[in-house]
């Protein structure tokens, strides 16, 4: 299952982050490709996405719907194709950063089996605790000594399946890391602007 | 535009060529080596025109290697047969010329590209029974390309939006059963080869031509858009094009060479020359006619205008090649068993597993009466047992039904979901499956020809193009008029050279490919000869104005 996470780092607090992250409605828009989304319920939403497969551009509706949630730490998602045999999910996760930290990971394509991992992990406390996504309180947000610096990671990954499935991932495959730069750039972009721009100017 | 003396050449070659399909790249080599410089403009960013979207197939009779698939052939068997095809609208000369030609400039392409053919013996011609035909042999498969041989120019192939991800030869395609056994497909095989940067069909021919130019030095001019002529003293001297707002004059001491493509993506001229509507182009969207009108400007003749290399095609909403709706051309899926293509009334009307040409005429049946044309809109209808079994554009068995397909539990629910009379659907249906328990087609005589077993199920019994439609739930789809390019265009003589009404040739000027008015006039004889013909006019044109005197 071709797998990508990309890290992006804000000059922000990530209350502000999460703010804007907690409603899908902000930044569905930025997902490449997007087309429309609509919003079933408090778990579950449809995605309508233009996306490129291999050479040419086709209409992609998956159904989203959120296994985890943890205030001002993480979203975790599963995704199910409607119009089309592919699978997958993600994370987005906020974390403060300090001042010397080092720089972000480089963005990477990875295998699933170390995610998978985790996954089966996640899987089996919600056998423990029960379905449905988790709503925790996390803990007051530690601002960096020079300020308030916000990391966002987005892991995305898909996987095709029927027949054609091995294709389909080669496909697949290099157009994932770019979608998870794009999205995590594009909500970095957005806060940045809004918000410096208002700092600056009180 | 006249050229005055006093103009500065941006660049100024020998020969310049217009476009990079087969045509195009073809000429440049043959200009090559017959010792001239070279420029190839392409007005996309990318390399291999309509030809690296097809499925790369060479139509060559009389070639060298259909002795290796155990298939005789003779000059006079294939004149007499593309002269029938022709159907009165071709030179009789310039058909002899091509026939003549295509094997010599096969030896000319093995010799100057990568490109190892393949003669396809069990690719039928489109009519094999007829006099002259031939039951395979001279449809010729390109093989795999490895891209990786073209180093930075890798990305700027242009890659087929149906083909260029599947890395399969059209042998590969034959013996794995494409269409009758789309789930057994090695997958995992196609995968890797994707990985690897292999590419097939149109592609692999396009990339071997590629190669070709660039071990020659032949850089293509990408996106440079010519859109005229220049002439002094009646003669073409030159090109102006565009690249982006800037304006580019390339001298040609002594040709210039059109090989632009057809005209199938420009509105306009289809609904002023073809014989009928074509609004589902299956080319890439570069295929404007500038050709044509660059030599329309300087008084050359036309001919075949009325004509296209006419394909049925079908339409996932939402596709799109080069920012334009992608259309598909539908080889398969109304020539398989369970699939019945029907008009407004629920009729059937034409042989379905026809090819695909000639089929598409029969859309455009006129009612002098009502005014309108008979067969237009059409659908595919088919049921669960062709969804259970074969293919369907982006559908493989095993995946969800397509929500394009529209799906009905019985044919009098699909009939008034589509708009079609449902008494006739279900007593044309009824008939139909009679006819596919008898085997036998009487009334259009789908399945008697090797062409229609070609696209058929060998599996299937008694007649590989026959199956019942009788087992719900019920699907359609309506059926487009398409073409994989016109071929109508400048009128030219038997060395590519572009005539004048009188006859006389328009000194300077070449033309290849679907711009000129095509060599098999009405009739498409067999897999890739829209190709064969584009490569051997083009060899013929780039050699003649080699030798030119500046």
């Amino acid at each position: 299952m071709p797998e990508v996470e990309y890290t992006t780092r804000m000059a922000l607090s990530r209350e502000v982050v999460w703010e804007f992250v907690k409603d899908m409605n902000n930044w569905a828009p930025m997902l490449t490709g997007y087309q429309q989304h609509e919003i079933l319920d408090e778990t579950d939403s449809v995605w309508t996405l233009k996306g490129d497969v291999g050479i040419l551009s086709r209409v992609v509706k998956l159904q989203a719907h959120v296994t985890e949630w943890i205030d001002r730490e993480r979203v975790v998602f599963t995704l199910t194709g409607l119009n089309e045999k592919v699978d997958g999910g993600g994370e987005l996760v906020m974390s403060d950063v300090v001042a010397d930290a080092p720089p972000p990971p480089a963005p990477r394509k990875r295998w699933f089996g170390r995610r998978f991992l985790d996954w089966l992990a996640r899987r089996m406390f919600k056998r423990m605790h029960g379905d449905g996504p988790k709503r925790l309180e996390a803990g007051p947000a530690a601002a960096g000594a020079g300020g308030p610096t916000a990391q966002l990671t987005f892991t995305l990954r898909m996987d095709a399946g029927g027949p054609t499935g091995p294709l389909v991932n080669a496909m697949l495959g290099p157009a994932l890391l770019p979608a998870a730069e794009d999205l995590a750039n594009k909500i970095a972009a957005h806060l940045e602007r809004v918000h410096l721009r208002t700092d600056a100017a009180a | 535009m006249w050229f005055r003396k006093t103009t500065r050449w941006t660049q100024e070659v020998d020969v310049v060529v217009i476009g990079s399909g087969a045509a195009g790249a073809v000429a440049a080599l043959a200009a090559h080596a017959g010792k001239a410089r070279v420029a190839v403009l392409e007005k996309t960013d990318k390399f291999g025109g309509t030809t690296a979207v097809s499925g790369g197939v060479v139509w060559v009779p009389n070639n060298k290697h259909m002795g290796e698939v155990g298939i005789a052939d003779s000059f006079d068997d294939a004149l007499a047969y593309v002269t029938r095809l022709a159907d009165g609208r071709s030179d009789p000369a310039l058909i002899r010329r091509y026939l003549e030609a295509a094997p010599e400039m096969l030896e000319f392409v093995e010799g100057a590209t990568p490109i190892e053919f393949r003669a396809l013996g069990r690719y039928p011609d489109y009519h094999p029974e007829f006099p002259g035909g031939r039951p395979g042999g001279r449809s010729l498969d390109p093989g795999l390309f490895d891209t990786n041989l073209l180093g930075p120019w890798k990305e700027r192939l242009r890659r087929s939006p149906v083909f260029g991800m599947t890395a399969m030869s059209v042998t590969e395609a034959t013996d794995w059963g494409v269409f009758s056994k789309p789930s057994a497909l090695p997958f995992g095989l196609l995968a890797k080869r994707f990985k690897q940067g292999l590419v097939c069909y149109g592609g692999a021919l396009a990339g071997g031509l590629l190669k070709a130019l660039l071990d020659r030095g032949i850089e293509p001019m990408l996106g440079i858009a010519a859109d005229e002529l220049l002439i002094d003293d009646d003669k073409v001297v030159g090109v102006r094009a565009r690249q982006g707002d800037k304006e580019i004059l390339i001298g040609a001491k002594r040709g210039v060479v059109l090989a632009s493509g057809g005209f199938e993506w420009n509105a306009d001229l289809c609904r002023r020359f073809l014989g009928g509507p074509l609004t589902h182009p299956n080319s890439p969207p570069g295929n404007e006619g500038d050709g044509l009108k660059m030599a329309m400007a300087l008084g050359a003749d036309l001919g075949n205008m009325a004509e296209a290399w006419w394909c049925p095609s079908l339409q996932v909403p939402g596709e799109e090649y080069d920012k334009r709706p992608l259309h598909r051309g539908d080889f398969a899926t109304r020539s398989l068993p369970h699939s019945v293509i029907v008009n407004r009334r629920g009729q059937r009307f034409v042989n379905e597993a026809h090819n695909y040409n000639d089929l598409m005429k029969a859309f455009f049946a006129f009612d002098p009466v009502a005014y309108e044309r008979t067969n237009l809109p059409a659908w595919i209808v088919i049921d669960q047992q062709y969804m259970d079994r074969y293919a369907l554009l982006t559908y493989v068995p095993g995946m969800p039904v397509p929500d394009w397909l529209t799906r009905a539990d019985t044919l009098e629910e699909l009939a008034g979901l589509i708009g079609v009379d449902a008494r006739g659907l279900t007593a044309t249906v009824a008939r139909f499956n009679r006819f596919a328990v008898e085997g036998a087609d009487p009334d259009f005589r789908r399945g008697e020809s090797l062409y229609d077993h070609f696209y058929g199920d060998p599996e299937h019994k008694p007649n590989p193009n026959l199956g019942t439609i009788e087992k719900a739930p019920f699907y359609a789809i309506q059926v487009q008029p398409g073409a994989i390019g016109t071929k109508g265009g400048a009128r030219t003589d038997g060395d590519g050279r572009v005539l004048r009404p009188d006859g006389t040739a328009i000194p300077g000027l070449y033309a290849a490919g679907n711009v000129m008015a095509g060599v098999t006039g009405a009739g498409y004889p067999g897999a890739g000869a829209t190709i064969g013909a584009a490569m051997t006019f083009g060899y013929l044109a780039g050699r003649h104005a080699a030798a030119r005197k500046e």
